[in-house]
């Protein structure tokens, strides 16, 4: 047994040896003997208004009293929970259409796709359609708010440039991505 | 007795009712009177003594913070009481003890289970504390018999927290070394 193990065990038997110590038993009639000699205390009026203020205050309700407050509580309740959730509902009602328009008079390309970080750069997702009356292909699309990158994919190889965008960006790769800005009300590309 | 039967007697005290202040008294006549005796070795002194510190404690009741536990507010009262009476009488009964920082361990000796169990003898322990300094053993006392946290422990003492905590320690080790200085001489 080391040294620390043999403290350890003789501290447990000094603090055992301290639980259980007798105690002398006190003279009989002490109490009595004590109270004897107290006056009843005669408070102040600070005393009494500091017991007033510290006092154990207790409740009653009655139950035309608790329905109206308990309906009250709970519409309140209610109402934060709908305050709550108002961000989530709102992020999905907020999805702005916004209109990609890249021209073509003389319709050379015979298919063009919108591909962007908003679809994964996947080009089957967002497939544009020719206006002949605009002379231009067009897609119309729901965006959240935000600002999001886009090129057109013309005939499924060649990668354009919106010119139309105020916007571009470096895509790391020598590139420009056209930048498309949502804030959250119907816009165009810019 | 929890805390808020407490405060609601001591209210009432302070209201104007003596009587409820007995049940106070009961509860805490007991250790108020032992601590007297340790500290006087006299039955009738401590006694007197121990009512002395209830009636100061009654007198002084409204500066007692509510809310906070009574026993060790009543507790450093009552070694307030004890001190004045010492010192009145110019007395000192503490039993002398050595410095525990001068005691060589006997480290030679081989130390067997056997042997560590025969000193396993909690009486004597609790003799060794008694023989403290009042210092050391009220605060011994205070942590392991009646459970007062460091900070209550400082309080009744009208020590620092660290002062407590140094004061419980050393007692510890004051009554181990000295534990094993009678054990070895046996």
């Amino acid at each position: 047994m080391t040294d620390e193990q043999k403290d350890r065990l003789l501290d447990e038997t000094i603090i055992k040896g301290i639980r259980s110590m007798p105690e002398a038993k006190t003279p009989d009639g002490f109490s009595a003997r004590v109270m004897a000699g107290l006056e009843p205390k005669r408070p102040s009026l600070w005393t009494r208004f500091r017991m007033w203020l510290i006092r154990p205050q207790s409740l009653t309700f009655r139950p035309l009293q608790v329905i109206p407050v308990a309906t009250c509580a709970v519409a309140l309740l209610a109402l934060a929970f709908i305050q709550t959730n108002k961000p989530i509902s709102e992020d999905i009602v907020s999805l702005s259409t916004v209109r990609f328009v890249m021209n073509d008079t003389s319709m050379e390309a015979s298919n063009v796709s919108v591909i962007g970080s908003f679809n994964n750069w996947k080009a089957e997702r967002s497939v544009m359609w020719y206006s002949k009356t605009a002379k231009a292909w067009i897609l119309e699309a729901q965006l959240p708010p935000g600002d999001h990158e886009y090129l057109f994919l013309v005939n499924g190889e060649t990668l354009v440039p919106d010119p139309r965008a105020q916007m571009t960006r470096d895509d790391g790769f020598g590139n420009k991505n056209s930048i498309m800005f949502v804030n959250g009300i119907d816009e165009q590309a810019l | 007795m929890d805390e808020s039967r407490e405060d609601k007697i001591i209210r009432e005290v302070l209201l104007g009712d003596a009587q409820a202040f007995e049940v106070l008294v009961r509860k805490y006549q007991g250790p108020v009177y032992n601590l007297m005796l340790r500290n006087v070795g006299d039955v009738d002194t401590a006694a007197d003594l121990a009512q002395e510190a209830f009636t100061r404690a009654y007198q002084r009741l409204e500066t007692f913070k509510m809310g906070k536990r009574f026993f060790p507010w009543l507790y450093s009262l009552s070694l307030n009481v004890a001190r004045d009476w010492l010192r009145k009488k110019g007395r000192d009964i503490h039993v002398f003890m050595e410095n525990a920082s001068v005691m060589v361990r006997d480290e030679d000796r081989p130390d067997t289970q056997a042997a560590l169990n025969d000193r396993l003898d909690g009486g004597k322990a609790f003799e060794l504390v008694m023989q403290l300094d009042q210092k050391y053993r009220e605060a011994l006392i205070l942590r392991f018999r009646h459970d007062f946290t460091m900070q209550e422990i400082a309080r009744a003492l009208g020590i620092t927290v660290s002062g407590a905590k140094m004061r419980v320690s050393r007692g510890l080790d004051m009554v181990r070394h000295q534990f094993k200085e009678v054990s070895d001489d046996r």
